[in-house]
């Protein structure tokens, strides 16, 4: 637009050197081959399970086995097999109990199932591990090709106005600012979800109930109860605060899925159009607008941030991961926290964080321990 | 010029903080062996209580001591079991607690390692302007 030198421009590479990105997506490797073993192993006691209870089971259908049994190491002599009926069987911890077959099947049944569920949660874990390596190598070809991020502190005089909304899910609004001088905001909600699935998509049918009622709000009355959105905007804010507590204990590669399912999730009706978000300035909560100020001003994202300080790295981590997704191209639908391809419409980005803290972070990224932080179990 | 031995003893500091660094990671690693450790027992106890919950009052139960198998008692089996549990339930406690203060310290060694960097490049730069 108008002024020359407003934003920034800096390379991907600078942000994310190839090596440390490769390095990282070959720790993921490791760590999921190593799942794989996992995986593999109890997949072998699963059918090990099963072979012994087909075997229990066949046992009692005669009063006595013929056998050949084991003396030794290398020895066996014939013998017979009575009581087929009695089971010894180990519950674990050297603990044994008496059971007849049939109880013990019962026994090997139950294990066989916790043994499924053993296998469906590492399947899970192997996912998200394919999710984080496939970031990863992306990010890494991506800095190899020389993607450059530009970037713009939002300034207060345009005729945009700027709503950042920091719910329940961190929503954040990117405006785009068109090469024409036309200015079209677009609301991206972007999520730094972490953890259970059941639990996000909860939430995320209240943010969107919440955005619904807001702008039916807006719809059918301009002047909006300030009051009351104030009310459910402080309720926002604080569950922000526990959410960014989460988010930055969440492992990365959880949120790196689910920022992808949050950009399915959300349709394209949810972004706002230009010509509401001046209406809906209005009845910003004030701690919104807070929060925008806060933006705006350039001011270090500290306030939000309340928590300790040792932190502080990774919520800049937050900060910056969303700029990798920014800085992709659209043929990279799996990675991006945000719209990206709609967000690169425009020949500026307006971002929340502000110029210094991603200086810092820039000088940060060089540290790669909290970044590629692995789940450790 | 001091500035020559002021940056030695600055590498010197940082070089201590670095092996203070990689002393906690190290523990902090144990801990999570263990943990894991403590984490598997339990799934089984807790496998073993459902298992004896399910069981007849008259069934016997034998325990694995040693060599030889010890009869027991039902409720004395149970028992057994439920202490271990609430044993490995405190020790997992006990080793959340720890490793979150190792991981505090950590991440302070870790700033301060940062910073100790900066005092250096930046008083070298300034060296290499002068």
């Amino acid at each position: 637009m108008e002024a020359p030198i407003k934003g920034t421009v800096t390379s991907l590479s600078s942000l994310f050197p190839v090596e440390e990105a490769q390095k990282a997506s070959k720790r993921v490797e490791e760590s999921r081959t190593e799942r794989q073993k996992q995986l593999d192993q109890l997949r072998e006691f699963a059918a090990d399970n099963n072979t012994l209870i087909n075997l229990v089971q066949r046992l009692p259908d005669q009063l006595h086995h013929d056998i050949m049994v084991p003396f030794g190491k290398a020895a066996f002599f014939p013998g017979r097999l009575v009581h087929t009926n009695e089971f010894l069987v180990l519950l674990g911890e050297g603990h044994y109990a008496e059971r007849t077959a049939k109880q013990t099947v019962e026994i090997l049944n139950r294990r066989g199932k916790a043994l499924e569920v053993q296998v469906e949660a590492v399947k899970a874990l192997m996912q998200d591990l394919k999710a984080e390596a496939s970031f990863f190598d992306a990010t890494a070809s991506e800095s190899a090709d020389g993607l450059v991020e530009i970037r713009e502190d939002y300034v207060e005089e345009t005729s945009t106005k700027e709503a950042s909304m920091k719910g329940m899910y961190h929503l954040l609004l990117i405006y785009v600012l068109h090469i024409n001088g036309t200015v079209k905001p677009e609301l991206t909600i972007s999520s730094e979800a972490e953890n259970v699935p059941s639990v996000k998509d909860e939430e995320y049918d209240r943010i969107l109930s919440r955005l619904a009622e807001l702008e039916k709000e807006e719809e059918e009355a301009e002047n909006a109860n300030q009051e009351e959105l104030g009310e459910a905007g402080s309720d926002i804010s604080l569950d922000d605060v526990i959410l960014e507590e989460e988010m930055k204990s969440s492992e990365l590669k959880e949120r790196g899925e689910s920022r992808f399912q949050s950009t399915e999730k959300f349709p394209d009706n949810w972004h706002v159009e230009g010509s509401k978000s001046t209406s809906k300035e209005n009845c910003l909560p004030e701690n919104l607008a807070y929060g925008k100020f806060n933006l705006t001003e350039s001011a270090p994202r500290e306030p939000q941030v309340k928590e300790d300080a040792p932190r502080e790295p990774q919520a800049k981590e937050d900060v910056k991961a969303p700029v990798i997704a920014e800085a992709k191209a659209d043929a990279l639908p799996t990675k991006p926290r945000f719209d990206s391809s709609k967000a690169f419409t425009g020949s500026i980005i307006e971002h929340t964080s502000d110029v210094n803290s991603r200086e810092q972070s820039v000088s940060r990224s060089s540290k790669p321990v909290s970044r590629f932080k692995m789940q450790r179990k | 010029m001091a500035s020559p031995t002021v940056v030695r003893e600055l590498q010197r500091d940082l070089e201590n903080k670095a092996n203070d660094l990689s002393k906690l990671q190290k523990d902090i690693s144990k801990n999570h062996q263990i943990r894991k450790k403590y984490t598997i027992q339990l799934g089984e106890n807790e496998l073993v209580l459902k298992e004896l919950d399910l069981l007849n009052e008259d069934a016997n139960v034998f325990k694995l001591i040693g060599p030889v198998l010890v009869k027991q008692d039902m409720a004395e089996a149970k028992a057994n079991v439920k202490k271990r549990i609430e044993y490995i339930s405190t020790e997992l406690k006990r080793l959340d607690s720890t490793l979150q203060d190792l991981e505090e310290k950590q991440n302070n060694k870790k700033e301060t390692i940062l910073k100790l960097q900066q005092k250096i490049q930046s008083l070298q730069a300034g060296k290499g302007k002068a």
